[in-house]
């Protein structure tokens, strides 16, 4: 669905942010990018609906060159980005009129729009907030609000910038759920984050560093990786656990390394066992 | 937080249900009228129909205090100002001041049209949505050669839009690098001189990143400046005419009093 081939990009001071990229995202794929800080990940996620353009090779969008500006509403209208911060992705006085913002820069009519804007709110179950100030509303809740208003657009794709960096860790929780549920229902998601112990159930890890992808793979594969420790990134503590008592001989399949329940039922297992 | 001073009370009362051109075009027209007229009797035709139109509006009249409330002192300073330094019959004297008849009848004319302003004003505010305020001035702009300054009336609905859910973000910040330089030693009351820049460059920093933010986040969702549509639907329904016609006779009527 997203095509990225041989992309480079430097910002206008001359940073060089990304070299030579090539990624193909599939329909449906949850797939995430990690990296460090200034790797080059929010460049990226800027390239995939256009609001940077390569400066060398091409991101293709469904067929679309994001380069051809005739193309750009379609782009945006496909690919959604939601952003770190809440406060500053609110356009609107109510959430209501935020979540029209989008539908309205596409000139649909007024009851197309307000469709878009009961579906949204319906999606997100947030229709009880329609009439509050979206500056009222908790970090949570603001990025519930700016993920509705990405929605309202109907895109295929959804990209998230560090989405949950700035929530705790159960108002993150809920936002990674919501957007399971949303990739479940076909839509396919980018997830950029800093936070390793969010990918387990990802279909596929990017792992770039200095403006490239230097990993790749299913987060089995990528996790056991042994160069990931010098990129700066720490392994979430599960699998890291895992990976120790492996090295004394005691081997935790990956599935019962998602979550602490599942890991300790092994151990109690392997007890019982001996 | 303090209740800002015009701010729209939901509701669904006829004067809700007007198309915001209507009003704007009526509170523009009284306004003018206001200043138009010189006999107490227009005034006073004036605030009746005020009255009339709240009755209609089934607000709270608190809404029309706060209106008034915070230009009280300028108010209050006007009518002095005409009481005592009009030319004309003294009333009375106290000491070198002499309030004059004239004076009276100046100062309450004047106060009066201020007064019936701010009350129009707010009755237009109260009764409307400001995101359909910023749809009836866009749809009003549309037709004006804007482009000649380089703008398009969607941009500028959606610079007025912005801004009302913007300033808010803005205050904050204020708050939040005034409590940061103060955390760091800055004492604002003994040291205004070196405050204000203090103040000022973090502030100014830290707002054009929101704003560059802002403005990404704009693009991603679509906006391009160019035409978009509203979700507010405005057409001109028959009570809109009527209540055209009806102020457009009141005005008439008023101006042969
Ligand atoms: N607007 C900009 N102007 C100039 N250089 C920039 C700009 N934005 C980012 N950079 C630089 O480009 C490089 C990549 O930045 P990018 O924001 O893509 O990294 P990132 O992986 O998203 O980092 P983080 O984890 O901190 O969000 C960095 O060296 C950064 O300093
Ligand atoms: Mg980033």
């Amino acid at each position: 669905m997203i095509r990225l081939e041989k992309v480079s990009y430097s910002y206008p001071d001359g940073t060089p942010a990304l070299e030579n990229i090539n990624l193909a995202i599939k329909k449906g794929e949850f797939i995430a990018i990690i990296g460090k800080n200034g790797s080059g990940k929010s460049t990226l996620a800027l390239h995939l609906n256009g609001l940077l353009k390569p400066q060398k090779g091409k991101v293709i969008i469904r067929g679309m060159d994001t380069r051809d500006i005739s193309k750009l509403p379609g782009i945006r209208k496909l690919v959604g980005i939601v952003f770190q911060n809440p406060e500053t992705q609110f356009v609107g006085r109510t959430v209501e009129e935020d979540l029209a913002f989008g539908p309205e820069n596409l000139c649909l009519p007024p009851v197309e729009i307000r469709k878009c804007v009961d579906m949204a709110l319906a999606e997100t179950g947030f229709e009880k907030y329609r009439y509050r100030s979206p500056k009222t509303l908790s970090g949570g809740q603001g990025q519930f609000v700016a993920l509705a208003g990405i929605l309202a657009m109907r895109p295929e794709c959804l990209v998230f910038d560090e989405v949950t960096s700035m929530l705790d860790p159960d108002s993150g929780t809920d936002v990674l759920e919501r957007i399971r549920k949303l990739q479940r229902k076909g839509k396919t998601v980018v997830y950029i984050t800093h936070n390793l112990e969010e990918l387990h159930a990802a279909d596929r890890i990017i792992v770039m560093d200095k403006g490239r992808i230097v990993l790749e793979g299913d987060p089995e594969s990528v996790f056991a990786d042994p160069s990931l420790q010098s990129l700066g990134l720490t392994l979430p503590s599960l699998i890291e656990l895992a990976a120790r008592l492996k090295t004394c001989g005691v081997a935790i399949p990956w599935e019962k390394t998602s979550s602490p329940h599942s890991f300790a039922e092994e151990i109690c297992q392997l007890f019982l066992k001996t | 937080m303090h209740e800002p001073v015009f701010s729209y009370v939901p509701g669904v009362s006829p004067l809700h249900k007007l198309d915001p051109r209507t009003k704007l075009v009526v509170v523009m027209l009284l306004g003018i009228l206001a200043f138009r007229i010189e006999n107490f009797a227009g005034i006073g035709a004036l605030f009746i129909l005020f009255f009339a139109l709240t009755l209609l509006s089934r607000l709270p009249m608190t809404v029309f205090f706060r209106a008034v409330r915070p230009m009280m002192l300028f108010i209050i300073f006007i009518f002095l100002a005409q009481l005592f330094f009009s030319d004309g019959r003294p009333l009375a004297t106290f000491w070198v001041l002499q309030p004059s008849m004239e004076g009276l009848e100046n100062g309450l004319t004047l106060v009066s049209r201020f007064i019936l302003l701010l009350l129009f004003a707010a009755l237009l505010t109260a009764s409307t949505d400001p995101s359909a305020i910023t749809c009836g001035i866009e749809r009003m702009l549309r037709p004006l050669p804007l482009q000649w300054l380089g703008i398009s009336s969607f941009e500028l609905a959606t610079m007025m839009n912005i801004s009302i859910a913007f300033l808010p973000l803005l205050f904050e910040r204020v708050e939040r690098t005034k409590a940061a330089q103060a955390a760091r030693g800055m004492d604002f009351v003994k040291n205004p001189f070196h405050s204000v820049p203090a103040l000022a460059i973090p502030l100014l920093r830290g707002v054009i990143r929101d704003a560059e933010e802002l403005a990404l986040a704009m693009e991603s969702r679509g906006y391009q400046g160019k035409r978009r549509t509203s979700m507010h639907e405005l057409s001109m329904q028959n009570r809109d005419w009527i209540a055209l016609f009806v102020i457009v006779l009141f005005i008439i009527i008023v101006l042969n009093l």
